[in-house]
């Protein structure tokens, strides 16, 4: 895990939301910059002028109470809103210096970037072996031992190895829903994206199974830039390196995890954290 | 609920009803019970008709081919007659036939209100008769005799004859009664005649049909060149020369078929057997002119299960005969399967395809909205309207288009420029096109989105997405929407009078020509022939047991075809159930 370069004080968020906590920068600088995000789901607003910036190679978590606008924040990042009829949005995301709500962008490329693990596990009706290797074969990779190769790795990621080897030709909609959940994981994993976003990948998951993932993460942060939302206030202080507050559809509050955990400059994160409400 | 315990709730709760004493029980109404049951009855009454209909048909249709006895009737004026009796009624004596009745049966009539029962004989012979049904009277009968010696005797013309063998002449021997000969020979001899009857009909339609086909195919070949390169050209004249060098080699296979085909009329013609019917005029015919004899009343079960066996198997192997009141259906039956498999091999792709553009891709707007309803509003266009359309529009401009740029050598006589398998199956597609599509669609939309969004999250395009994921996951609806366009289609007869099917089609639409496949040629049906059989032909009651057979097969055709279809469907189905609760 990298350690904190120099505390800085950084203006995240504008419209009276600041925060003065210090974001812990990883080795590579920013891989995402967020700026002025609003978005409108038809007439409502749920998202209300974000600003943040994602270190690369580091885990950041999303916290909030349910319905503040996690999700709809994490699926910005991938455009899976786009999908949503009356979805507008405003504002600057940037991926390596490149604005991808631009007319120009190319969002498929974009996708492949960004591999996404949904809230509730969704494994498409294949069998468990073409689930995994999905991103690879739209990408028209048919190579057998290449496919092998990146299932058993993805899968050995997702702890769910031991359990699906001898069935890889099952019918992936045979499984336990944590089964289920960590093949999801496996299968965003499977197409090695630069960044890895996570809608509660945990929630369906037994402590053990949701070890392994925290192991995982905790793998793959270095090599990859991971979004995880999570309403568990340990898994967040125990894998993430900075920490995001949100509060009804605003970022309250964004920086090094530890900081936020143990003095949050603002209270409604202190009343959040200490189980006050959410 | 007993009163004691309302009253009881009363009195603890004064306050809150203070006039009324509500009722906590349930009440029938309220639980809604009556019109469950009244539901359920309706539901029963439905099924029972259905189900009551199928039996009927499938009794009638099953029992059709069942041979049955022949009686001997003497009547009350000493005549005789001779047949199978079909069916009973009964029916109101006219005065005139009770003025000539003798007293004692008069008085039995009048005693029963003046109805008589009588019973329907299919006495045959047809030729000699002119009818082949004739109706008995109860009171015209003095006595009814089962004969052993009486013989079905069906025919290839004239339909059945109903008598006894009196005699029958082999070759150039002698003529001699039948008592000469044993069942062997007999069996023997008819079995040669009808081999020999086979083989003349093979070189006569088979071997010459193949000779004129291509004298056909020469003469084609000329009027092309002729019409491409004007009558008196060099092109016109080699083929000129090339038809007629060709033509004088098939005139000499000709010439052999022929003879031998002539060679064997005659010897055919040298086998004949005749019969003498009840009243004793006798009638000759050729022994390969009988399909089929047997002596009705001396038959052992196994004898019985042998005719009607042979007679299935001819109903479903072979052509119809005696305007289709006898024979087989095997070019309807034929006819309505390639029909229907052409139909699903059009609309599936064409309404799959609609389907996917209204729901993925067309923006939903006002314009999307209106293609939709006008889609589900075509289901309900009457089928004659889609047959008058599919003439007009298929048959006419397009087939008499296709006609004028190739086949117009054939000209004046139109090769797609009417009715046809091809127009019949595009037009019933055309009728048939909104259930698939409405299906569809709704197949379409049931697909989660998660899994859409796990397909796109993955970086597939929308394309990779709909190909991968949902078609795959909608399968099993849009296959329900093919399974119901399939039994819309094959069981629909009315616009199909109009685009191609026809009484009698006496070429199937694939033979060993090329290219094989005609799709132009006008076609049997089953449907059709149900309605030719039991409605325009001269003799109905002759035709009513083909109606319920015949039925029996479309209904059995469609179910077979329906039956793969949900097969296929189930597996697909399988494969999407989880085990996830
Ligand atoms: N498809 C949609 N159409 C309209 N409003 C939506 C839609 N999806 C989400 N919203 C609204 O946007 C807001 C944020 O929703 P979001 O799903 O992002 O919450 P969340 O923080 O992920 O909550 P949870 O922790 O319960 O998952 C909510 O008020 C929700 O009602
Ligand atoms: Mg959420």
């Amino acid at each position: 895990m990298a350690v904190a370069a120099a505390p800085q004080q950084k203006p995240i968020a504008q419209g009276g939301y600041k925060t003065v906590c210090h974001v812990k920068r990883g080795p590579a600088g920013a891989v995402l910059e967020i700026g002025g995000f609003n978005l409108w789901y038809g007439a409502s607003q749920a998202l209300f002028e974000v600003c943040m910036a994602v270190e690369k190679g580091l885990v950041t978590a999303l916290i909030g109470p349910s319905g503040c606008g996690k999700s709809t924040l994490l699926r910005s990042l991938n455009r899976m809103n786009d999908l949503i009829d009356g979805v507008r949005t405003g504002g600057l995301v940037k991926l390596d210096g490149e604005d991808i709500y631009d007319s120009r962008a190319d969002v498929i490329a974009l996708r492949k970037r960004m591999g996404m693990v949904f809230q509730k596990p969704n494994p498409f009706p294949m069998s468990i072996f073409e689930n995994v290797v999905y991103p690879l074969r739209v990408d028209g990779v048919n190579d057998r031992a290449t496919l092998q190769e990146a299932c058993e790795r993805a899968l050995r990621g997702a702890a769910l190895w031991e359990e699906a080897k001898d069935r890889l030709g099952e019918s992936a909609l045979g499984l336990s829903g944590g089964q289920q959940q960590r093949l999801c994981i496996a299968r965003a994993t499977a197409g090695e994206p630069d960044v890895l976003l996570m809608d509660e990948p945990c929630s369906a998951l037994d402590p053990i199974a949701t070890a392994k993932i925290e192991e995982l993460m905790d793998e793959l942060s270095g090599q990859y830039t991971v979004i995880i939302v999570t309403h568990n206030m340990q898994q967040a202080a125990r894998v993430s390196d900075n920490t995001a507050f949100m509060y009804l559809g605003r970022l309250i509050e964004y920086g090094d995890t530890e900081e936020i955990f143990t003095t949050p400059s603002d209270p409604r994160t202190q009343d959040y954290i200490t189980g006050r409400f959410g | 609920m007993p009163d004691s315990a309302i009253s009881k709730t009363s009195a603890m709760a004064p306050a809150r009803a203070p006039d009324a004493v509500r009722s906590r029980s349930t009440s029938l109404r309220a639980r809604g019970e009556p019109f469950v049951w009244l539901l359920g009855g309706a539901l029963a009454f439905g099924v029972m008709m259905i189900v009551g209909f199928l039996l009927l048909v499938l009794w009638n249709g099953i029992a059709a081919f069942f041979p049955k006895p022949l009686a001997e009737v003497r009547l009350t004026d000493g005549s005789k007659l001779a047949g199978e009796p079909t069916r009973r009624e009964r029916y109101p004596v006219t005065p005139e036939q009770l003025g000539k009745l003798a007293s004692a049966p008069r008085a039995a009539i009048l005693a029963a209100d003046g109805v008589s029962g009588r019973t329907l004989y299919r006495i045959g012979n047809y030729d000699i008769y002119n009818e082949d049904f004739r109706w008995v009277s109860d009171f015209e009968v003095t006595t009814v005799a089962y004969p052993a010696q009486l013989m079905f005797v069906e025919r290839r013309e004239w339909g059945p004859l109903v008598g006894s063998a009196v005699a029958m002449k082999l070759g150039n021997e002698a003529e001699r009664p039948m008592a000469a000969f044993s069942a062997a020979a007999v069996t023997a001899a008819h079995r040669e005649a009808l081999a020999r009857w086979e083989r003349i009909r093979h070189l006569e339609r088979g071997e010459i049909g193949r000779i004129n086909h291509y004298l056909e195919q020469g003469r084609l070949r000329v009027r092309r060149a002729e019409l491409r390169h004007g009558t008196a050209s060099a092109e016109a004249q080699t083929a000129r020369a090339a038809a007629e060098e060709q033509a004088r080699e098939l005139q000499k296979s000709y010439d052999a078929f022929s003879g031998e085909a002539r060679d064997l009329r005659q010897r055919d013609a040298t086998h004949l057997i005749t019969f003498a019917e009840i009243g004793g005029k006798t009638k000759t015919l050729p022994l390969s002119g009988v399909v089929r004899m047997y002596a009705a009343n001396d038959l052992h079960l196994m004898d019985k299960l042998a005719v009607y066996v042979s007679r299935w198997w001819e109903f479903l192997s072979d052509e119809p005969r005696e305007a289709n009141t006898e024979g087989g259906v095997l070019p309807a039956i034929f006819g309505t399967f390639a029909m229907t498999l052409l139909l699903v091999l059009v609309v599936a792709p064409f309404g799959v395809v609609t389907a996917l553009y209204l729901r993925e891709y067309a923006r939903q707007g006002r314009l999307v909205s209106i293609v939709r309803i006008s889609v589900n509003n075509l289901a309900g266009v009457p089928s004659i309207v889609y047959g008058v359309f599919g003439l007009g529009f298929f048959a006419y401009i397009l087939g008499g288009t296709i006609d004028q740029v190739f086949f117009s050598e054939r000209l004046p006589s139109p090769t797609f420029g009417t009715g046809g398998l091809l127009w019949s199956s595009l037009t019933l597609a055309l009728l048939t096109v909104p259930v698939v599509i409405v299906a569809t669609e709704e197949a379409l939309a049931a697909v989660p989105r998660s899994m859409r969004e796990g397909s796109l999250a993955c970086g597939a395009s929308k394309w990779q997405t709909i190909r991968n994921i949902v078609l795959p996951r909608a399968m099993p609806g849009i296959m329900t929407g093919i399974i119901l366009a399939m039994a819309r289609g094959a069981g629909e007869v009315a616009p199909l009078m109009l685009v191609g099917v026809v009484k009698l089609a006496p070429e199937l639409p694939i033979d060993g020509f090329f290219p094989y496949i005609h799709l132009e040629r006008s076609f049997m049906h089953l449907g059709f022939h149900i309605f030719d059989v039991g409605f325009q032909s001269r003799n109905s009651e002759a035709g009513k047991p083909m109606v319920f057979v015949t039925t029996v097969l479309l209904v059995a055709l469609v179910a077979a075809m329906n039956a793969s279809a949900i097969i296929i469907r189930s597996r697909l189905k399988r494969k999407f159930q989880g085990s996830q609760f």
